[in-house]
C-alpha cells in the first residue's frame, strides 16, 4: 500500500473549516482589555516573482495601557502587521489573541465611502460599534475642523481633511487598543498638539501601538519601542537602544 | 452571553449598518435614484406588454397581462440582480473591509435584503397601481407568494457568495457571467408558464431554480392560476448548495483579499 503524501479534498475541506479568527474575535472585552498577543504569526504574500515573506514567526504581547511604537523601513511589513493585530487580515499561520476592543488600523483614509458624506461615514462606523451616533458625529465633527465640508461626499476632500477625520472619529470611539498608522503626516502642528493631547487622554486607560518609519513620530507617543526587519520583530523596553539598533540599520 | 449569540449581535448589528449605507450610495447618488430602481422593471414590463399587444396574445390561465409580467420579472430580478450585486459586493466595497468585524459575506447578505425589500415594493406599487385602473387588487396566498420571492432572494445571495469568492481568485468571472446567465431571461417563465409548455421541453427547464420560483409566486398570487410543477424542495437543494460550495470558497480565499 502507498502511502498518500498529499491530503485529501476531505481533508482539506476539513482544515478550511476548523475554527480560526471569526467575527467574534472582534468582540467586546472578555478579560484584561487592551492586551494583544501574537503566537507564531507568519504571513506570505505571493508574488510573480515568488513567496515574500512578510512576517516570520512572531511572537510579542503587546499589554494593557503600554504605548508601543513599532518602527521599520518602508515596506518592511509594517501596515500588514497593523492589519493582522486588528484582524482586517488573517494570518498565514499563528494566531492573534485580542482582549477588549481593538480599532481599524487609524491613518490616512483607509474605510471612508467617497460619494457618502463625512457624517454619513461617521454614523456608519458609530452603528457598526455600536456606539452613541449623536455623540460620535458631533465629537469627530468638533475634532476634525473642516466646516461645511463635513457634510459634503468625502471624495471632495483633500488627504489632510480625509486624515483629521479617520482620527476624529476614531478617537470619538472608546477602543480599548488603538491601533495607527503613520500620525505624522496628519494636519498642521496645532492640529498635531491636538491629537497628542487627546492620546495622552486615552493613555490612562487604552493602549496604542504606532508603526512609523520615523523615531521622532515613536518618541513623542511612545514609552517602548520595537523594530520590524526581515519579518522578525525584536522588542527594546528602552526607546534610546531601540534608537542606536535601528540607525545602525541605515 | 454564549459567544455564538454575541458574535450573531455584532453581525446583525453590521448588516444593519451596511444596509442603511448601502441604501444611502445605491438611491442617493441621483436625484431620481429611488425612481430608477422602480422604472427600470416598469420599462421591461411596457416592452413586453406591447408585444403581446402586437402578438394579440393573452397572459394564459386568465392572468391579467401585467400582473403576470410583474410577477415573472420581478422574481426573476431578485434571484439575478441579487445575484450580481452580490458578486461584486468585495470590489465595490474594498474600503469597507478595513473594519475587522464587517466580512464579505456581511456585505452580500445587506445588499442582497436592500435587493429583495426593493423589489418586493416595486412589486407592490406596479401591481397596486395597475388594480386601481382594473378591477382590483387580488392577491390569493401571500405566504405562498413570500415563500417564492423569498427562495430566489436567497438564491441569488447564494450564487452571488459563490461569484464573489470566485471572483477573488481570477478575472474571468466577470467575462462568464453575461453569457452564462442572460439565457435565463428567456428561460425562466418570464412569459409562459410552465403548465404550457410540452413535455419533454419542461423537463428541461425545471432544472432552472428560477423558474420554481417564478411558479411559486404566480401559483400564490393568482386564484386561476394553478402551478403543478412547482417545488419549493429543489429551491432549497440549490440555496444549500451554492451556500456550501460559495463559504467554503469564500474562507479559502479570505486571506487573498488584497485590501490596498
Amino acid at each position: 500500500m502507498i502511502a498518500r503524501a498529499t491530503p485529501g479534498w476531505a481533508e482539506r475541506l476539513q482544515r478550511l473549516w476548523a475554527p480560526g479568527d471569526g467575527p467574534s474575535s472582534a468582540a467586546p472585552p472578555i478579560d484584561a482589555p487592551g492586551s494583544i498577543e501574537l503566537r507564531g504569526v507568519t504571513k506570505v504574500y505571493r508574488t510573480h516573482a515568488g513567496d515574500h515573506v512578510v512576517l516570520d514567526r512572531i511572537d510579542a504581547r503587546f499589554d494593557q495601557t503600554e504605548s508601543v511604537g513599532i518602527l521599520g523601513r518602508n515596506g518592511a511589513g509594517k501596515s500588514t502587521l497593523l492589519r493582522i493585530l486588528g484582524g482586517a487580515e488573517q494570518p498565514d499561520a499563528g494566531r492573534v489573541l485580542r482582549h477588549g476592543r481593538v480599532s481599524w488600523p487609524i491613518g490616512f483614509s483607509g474605510g471612508f465611502n467617497g460619494s457618502l458624506s463625512g457624517e454619513e461615514n461617521c454614523r456608519f462606523v458609530a452603528r457598526i460599534y455600536a456606539a452613541d451616533i449623536d455623540y460620535v458625529v458631533e465629537y469627530a465633527r468638533a475634532f476634525a475642523e473642516i466646516g461645511e465640508y463635513f457634510r459634503m461626499p468625502v471624495r471632495t476632500y483633500s488627504s489632510g481633511m480625509r486624515a483629521r477625520l479617520a482620527f476624529g472619529l476614531s478617537m470619538a470611539i472608546d477602543f480599548d487598543v488603538y491601533l495607527v498608522d503613520e500620525v505624522t503626516a496628519v494636519g498642521d502642528s496645532s492640529f498635531q498638539e491636538k491629537c497628542v493631547r487627546a492620546f495622552a487622554e486615552r493613555r490612562e486607560r487604552s493602549s496604542v501601538i504606532i508603526v512609523s518609519h520615523q523615531l521622532g513620530t515613536i518618541r513623542k507617543y511612545c514609552d517602548k519601542c520595537a523594530i520590524l526587519r526581515r519579518g522578525r520583530l525584536e522588542l527594546f523596553d528602552d526607546i534610546d537602544e531601540a534608537a542606536k539598533s535601528y540607525e545602525a540599520m541605515s | 452571553m454564549s459567544s455564538l449569540l454575541r458574535g450573531a449581535l455584532v453581525q446583525l448589528r453590521v448588516v444593519h449598518a451596511l444596509a442603511l449605507r448601502e441604501t444611502r450610495t445605491r438611491f442617493g447618488a441621483h436625484r431620481l435614484g429611488y425612481l430608477w430602481a422602480l422604472l427600470e422593471p416598469l420599462l421591461w414590463i411596457g416592452t413586453f406588454w406591447g408585444f403581446f399587444a402586437i402578438a394579440h396574445r393573452q397572459a394564459p390561465d386568465g392572468m391579467d397581462v401585467v400582473p403576470f409580467l410583474a410577477t415573472g420579472i420581478i422574481p426573476y430580478s431578485m434571484a439575478m440582480q441579487t445575484a450580481e450585486k452580490g458578486s461584486q459586493a468585495i470590489n465595490g466595497n474594498k474600503a469597507l473591509l478595513f473594519y475587522p468585524h464587517v466580512h464579505t459575506l456581511d456585505l452580500i447578505l445587506a445588499r442582497g435584503a436592500l435587493e429583495v425589500a426593493t423589489l418586493t415594493v416595486v412589486l407592490l406599487v406596479i401591481t397596486g397601481g395597475w388594480a386601481l385602473f382594473t378591477e382590483g387588487f387580488v392577491l390569493d396566498d401571500a405566504l405562498r407568494v413570500a415563500t417564492g420571492l423569498g427562495l430566489a432572494g436567497l438564491f441569488g445571495m447564494a450564487l452571488g457568495l459563490v461569484l464573489c469568492a470566485a471572483g477573488v481568485m481570477t478575472n474571468s468571472v466577470d467575462r462568464i457571467r453575461g453569457p452564462l446567465f442572460r439565457p435565463l431571461f428567456w428561460i425562466s417563465g418570464l412569459f409562459f408558464t410552465a403548465n404550457a409548455i410540452p413535455t419533454r421541453v419542461r423537463e428541461i427547464m425545471l432544472y432552472n431554480p428560477i423558474l420554481h420560483c417564478v411558479e411559486m409566486v404566480r401559483d400564490g398570487w393568482f386564484p386561476t392560476y394553478h402551478a403543478r410543477y412547482a417545488d419549493p424542495g429543489y429551491v432549497v437543494l440549490w440555496i444549500v448548495g451554492l451556500a456550501f460550495v460559495g463559504l467554503t470558497l469564500e474562507r479559502k480565499v479570505r486571506s487573498k483579499v488584497q485590501l490596498t
